[in-house]
């Protein structure tokens, strides 16, 4: 008997342009390497839609999904940039601006 | 179209048009019978990327009747479609039907790497249009091969069935793959013209030498063989009905605008 092709899971980013971010396309089974850049370019670039491809293994992924760790229970707005409120402080400067342009 | 094609006088032209037309058929044919595994090949993502080649091939089929037809103003549909099953000039290799994935797979590194001898050959061609034509078609051409590349080692490599089929469908295809190189009529015209560079004869010797040494390992020894004289004209029942296939859409419209 013959043993169907391994089911191992490939991710696949692409880039649009040159230069552009890489952005998760998607994925493909494939048993290895050779044959996962094969089907990565069919189903992701064969429209001529990406310049780039990343082909990664699945499980050559480190992955970190821990709830404790990524959404912390105390409040964490301080650590944002909206944090800051600086609404009348932005207002007040534009206010500013168009007086001096004014005068 | 973006320049006009050099003058050619009455001899090259229709030497040039008999290997358009035999480029042409070559993928037509292929690109039809790969395209035979939509929906059944091994696997998803093997049927996309089967479909997807097969696609491609008739795509290069397209450009090629396109500059035929613009060489003998004809139209570049009704030379796809609107010839008997004799009339095509494909090598006999692509006369086999598509059989099982072993005997495709076999029939894709066969046919891939002659292509890939002859494109070589063609992109160096004195009719610049057939050069740069030629050139564009590597670059697509390259990733086919290297796709029937990872499928004949895959099935090589498995020691079991699969290898065995493997064998049996190099072993039984390898004398009529011989005739991709079979000779063209006016073929003396073209090489003094330029317009092949190099000699089929040649071009069939450098095929043999590149892969006599991964199809032996793979299907024992191989006999010495050469192209057919009339290895471009033995059509078979199994493309004469893939011809009723290939051409039925055509048929029931004759003559309508898609």
């Amino acid at each position: 008997m013959t043993t169907a092709p391994s089911d191992r899971v490939w991710e696949v980013f692409r880039q649009e342009d040159e230069g552009d971010p890489m952005v998760h396309a998607g994925n493909v089974n494939a048993p290895d390497e050779e044959l996962a850049m094969h089907y990565a370019r069919e189903f992701y670039g064969r429209r001529g839609e990406s310049y780039r491809l990343w082909i990664v293994a699945r499980d050559a992924i480190t992955e970190l999904g821990d709830p404790d760790l990524l959404k912390p229970p105390f409040d964490r707005s301080h650590k944002k940039p909206g944090g800051y409120i600086i609404k009348h402080k932005l207002e007040a400067a534009k206010a500013r601006a168009a007086a001096e342009a004014g005068e | 179209m973006t320049t006009a094609p050099p003058e050619l006088d009455p001899t090259t032209r229709d030497a040039l048009a008999e290997l358009l037309l035999t480029l042409a058929d070559d993928e037509f044919v292929i690109g039809f019978w790969d395209s035979e595994w939509t929906g059944i090949a091994p696997m998803l993502e093997e049927d996309v990327a089967t479909s997807s080649i097969a696609q491609d091939e008739i795509g290069h089929a397209r450009a090629l009747y396109e500059m035929l037809a613009e060489l003998t103003g004809e139209d570049a549909d009704a030379i796809a479609y609107g010839r008997e099953p004799e009339a095509y000039r494909h090598a006999s290799l692509l006369d086999h039907e598509r059989g099982d994935w072993a005997a495709t797979v076999a029939r894709r590194y066969l046919y891939e790497t002659a292509d890939a001898v002859r494109l070589a050959a063609l992109a160096t061609s004195g009719h610049e249009p057939l050069a740069l034509l030629a050139a564009k078609m590597r670059r697509e051409e390259t990733y086919h091969l290297l796709h029937a590349e990872a499928w004949l080692r895959r099935l090589a490599d498995s020691r079991g069935d699969a290898a065995d089929r493997l064998a049996d469908a190099v072993r039984r295809l390898w004398p009529d793959a011989q005739d991709v190189f079979a000779p063209l009529l006016n073929e003396e015209t073209l090489v003094a013209r330029g317009v092949l560079p190099t000699p089929m004869r040649a071009l069939h010797a450098e095929w043999v030498a590149r892969v006599r040494p991964t199809l032996e390992p793979v299907a024992g020894d191989l006999p010495q063989s050469a192209p057919r004289l009339d290895g471009r004209e033995r059509r078979s029942d199994a493309f004469r009905w893939l011809h009723g296939e290939l051409t039925s859409v055509a048929r029931s419209g004759a003559g309508a605008t898609w």
